[in-house]
């Protein structure tokens, strides 16, 4: 397998890219997802893979200063198993070969020179030029049949200007077996970028979208809202600070003397590579009209309920329906598991209503590694979910 | 009732100032002129920023601080002035960006170019392109391509008709407006009326004894005649 470099996205794929696929970034344009194919690059080179970069629109040098910019400076485009094609061959060819045919030959004999010399594992390609040169079909055999071994991977970076007729070509007409999509939300500005799992041969995982952020050169799947609710004091608060790296609670003393959320408690953490923040939100019904705005925006949802308060069970009833309704995946952390005359998930699956495939989780918000199992498990539903 | 209110932009043509107020938000003008006939004095001095405006310069044939300079001599506060340089990268490849001048690596690098768009625009909307900042919102953005000819020798007409339909809804979704310069004399009428297809206002410039004319077309109340002009420090004006 070769690491796409991005682990929450290599988890989505089982383990990463299998050697010998046919892999391709589309880019929508203006994204900034050119780090992408820079991050599969440096994973080929660190598994010292040898590499073959084409390159039609730029010269080695800037793209070694681009690259080394994007990505940091771990990426060793000198000394590594690497070799290049890059804009002055693109023009050397074009002016040596008169028709279109000699120009196809000549690429195709170069390439395949480079692959049979340096052994090359993995052909990386800026593919818009090839394209623009040569015509999909073309250039896409261009690059196939210099693949003398069917164990050499081959990875594309294309500007897509025609949407999804496109990626449709490349998975229907082509047999890609790897297809990502890197779009942006843009209204008026880019709001936020995101990645789509647009289609993979070897698993028979849904098309998928995850948002993305680029921290230090890396690209980082970001979920912005994982929303955490429930009825007053099953344990949000605690569930919210178990989970976090940092957090932030607006908590008053109820009449009782104990603590209650009487704002939100927000929680940010780094998990599997993943970027999350969690809004806890109150439990008392007065801060019901709260509700709607959290969850309009919100990615996952955990409910929170005490595992041995059966008369919460309405209320929280009430909360997971709004979800539901939303089409929000979620999942059922059914806290205060470690307390006497605990009721058991069969009994609060039917109390609740729920589906068959929705877990309940019998956790102690407490122990911050029942917490993390919850988190991971909605993780999993969110990437996997059929949006 | 909420009235949306739109920005125009002003021109220095009187002609079009004084009968819609400028260039509404969201136009795209093409100037379509022959070589020589100072098209590009015309097409920064509608692109310069004015008070409490940007202007973002996609520079396919100048050097970024060339663009500066042009800009700055024809009035223009360099500190809203943002350069998309596509020319200098290709001497020079270790060069930096920074806020206000962003390299790509050549004309052919529609994905670069399209992410320094993206970026310097985002920039502008978060506040963070320069100090003294007025505030307005959306901001008013107006962008110059200053030569659609060069992007054309380099990528075919299907691509770049397809780019920048991309790039010219983006700024009407931005309530900018887009100047780009196109030679009319190196292409064919299938070109110039597929790129015409993309913009709401072409401006047409001819030379004739050895001044200046153009015409304006597509802006409903403003006249198609053909008007002598000329460009001083950056203000165009309309001769008698």
């Amino acid at each position: 397998m070769i690491s796409t470099g991005v682990l929450g996205l290599d988890e989505m794929l089982g383990r990463g890219i299998p050697r010998g696929s046919r892999v391709l970034y589309s880019m929508e344009p203006g994204v900034d997802g050119q780090l992408f194919m820079l991050s599969s690059l440096s994973c080929a080179l660190a598994q010292g893979l040898s590499c073959l970069v084409i390159l039609p629109n730029t010269t080695v040098d800037a793209f070694r200063n681009d690259a080394a910019k994007m990505y940091g400076a771990q990426m060793d485009l000198v000394s590594g198993p690497v070799v290049f094609m890059d804009a002055i061959d693109r023009e050397r060819i074009q002016k040596t070969s008169r028709s279109e045919e000699a120009r196809e030959r000549e690429w195709q004999a170069r390439i395949r020179k480079i692959c049979r010399d340096h052994s090359v594992d993995v052909i990386f390609a800026y593919f818009d030029l090839l394209y623009e040169d040569f015509g999909l079909e073309k250039a896409i055999h261009l690059l196939e049949s210099a693949r003398e071994d069917a164990k050499t991977t081959l990875i594309l970076e294309h500007l897509n200007l025609e949407g999804a007729t496109l990626l449709e070509r490349f998975t229907r007409e082509f047999s890609f077996d790897l297809i990502i999509a890197i779009r942006a939300s843009f209204r008026p500005i880019p709001q936020f970028n995101y990645f789509t799992l647009v289609h993979t041969s070897w698993s028979t995982v849904a098309p998928r979208s995850v948002p993305f952020i680029i921290r230090e050169g890396r690209i980082i799947p970001y979920i912005p809202r994982i929303v955490v609710t429930g009825p007053a004091h099953a344990g949000k608060s605690t569930f919210v600070a178990q989970a976090s790296d940092d957090v932030q609670s607006v908590d008053r003393r109820s009449p009782e003397g104990e603590p209650t959320t009487v704002a939100m408690d927000f929680g940010w953490l780094r998990w599997k590579d993943f970027d999350i923040t969690l809004y806890g939100t109150p439990g008392h019904t007065r801060f019901d009209p709260l509700l709607p705005p959290y969850l309009r925006h919100a990615i996952g949802v955990v409910l929170v309920i005490d595992a041995t308060k059966p008369d919460t069970f309405p209320r929280a009833k009430y909360l997971i329906d709004m979800a539901v309704k939303r089409r929000i995946p979620y999942v059922i952390a059914a806290n205060k598991n470690d307390l006497p005359r605990v009721i058991q998930p069969r009994e609060i699956r039917t109390a609740l209503g729920i589906r068959d495939d929705i877990t309940v989780f019998p956790v102690s918000a407490t122990r911050r590694s029942d917490v993390h199992f919850v988190l991971e498990s909605l993780v999993d539903s969110i990437t996997q979910f059929s949006y | 009732m909420i009235i949306h209110w739109m920005y125009c932009y002003k021109t220095g043509i009187a002609q079009i100032d004084d009968v819609t107020g400028g260039f509404e938000a969201g136009t795209n003008v093409l100037i379509l002129a022959p070589p020589m006939s100072y098209a590009d004095q015309l097409a920064y001095a509608l692109a310069k920023p004015l008070e409490g405006e940007y202007a973002i310069v996609l520079s396919t044939n100048e050097r970024a601080a060339e663009v500066v300079d042009a800009f700055k001599a024809a009035g223009a506060d360099k500190r809203f002035t943002g350069v998309i340089d596509a020319i200098t990268k290709s001497s020079t490849t270790g060069i930096m960006d920074t806020q206000r001048m962003m390299f790509v690596s050549s004309p052919t690098d529609l994905t670069g170019i399209g992410i320094k768009f993206s970026n310097m625009i985002e920039t502008i909307f978060e506040g963070n392109f320069a100090e003294g900042e007025t505030g307005l919102f959306p901001p008013p953005i107006r962008f110059c391509v200053n030569s659609i000819s060069t992007l054309l020798m380099y990528r075919r007409l299907e691509v770049l008709y397809q780019f920048l339909h991309v790039l010219t809804a983006k700024l009407k979704k931005i309530e900018g407006a887009g100047i780009y310069l196109l030679n009319s004399e190196s292409f064919d009428e299938k070109t110039l009326s597929l790129i015409k297809q993309l913009m709401n206002c072409v401006i047409e410039v001819k030379i004739e004894q050895n001044a200046s004319y153009l015409r304006i077309q597509g802006i409903r109340g403003v006249s198609g005649e053909w008007l002598k002009f000329a460009v001083v420090k950056g203000k165009v004006t309309i001769l008698t």
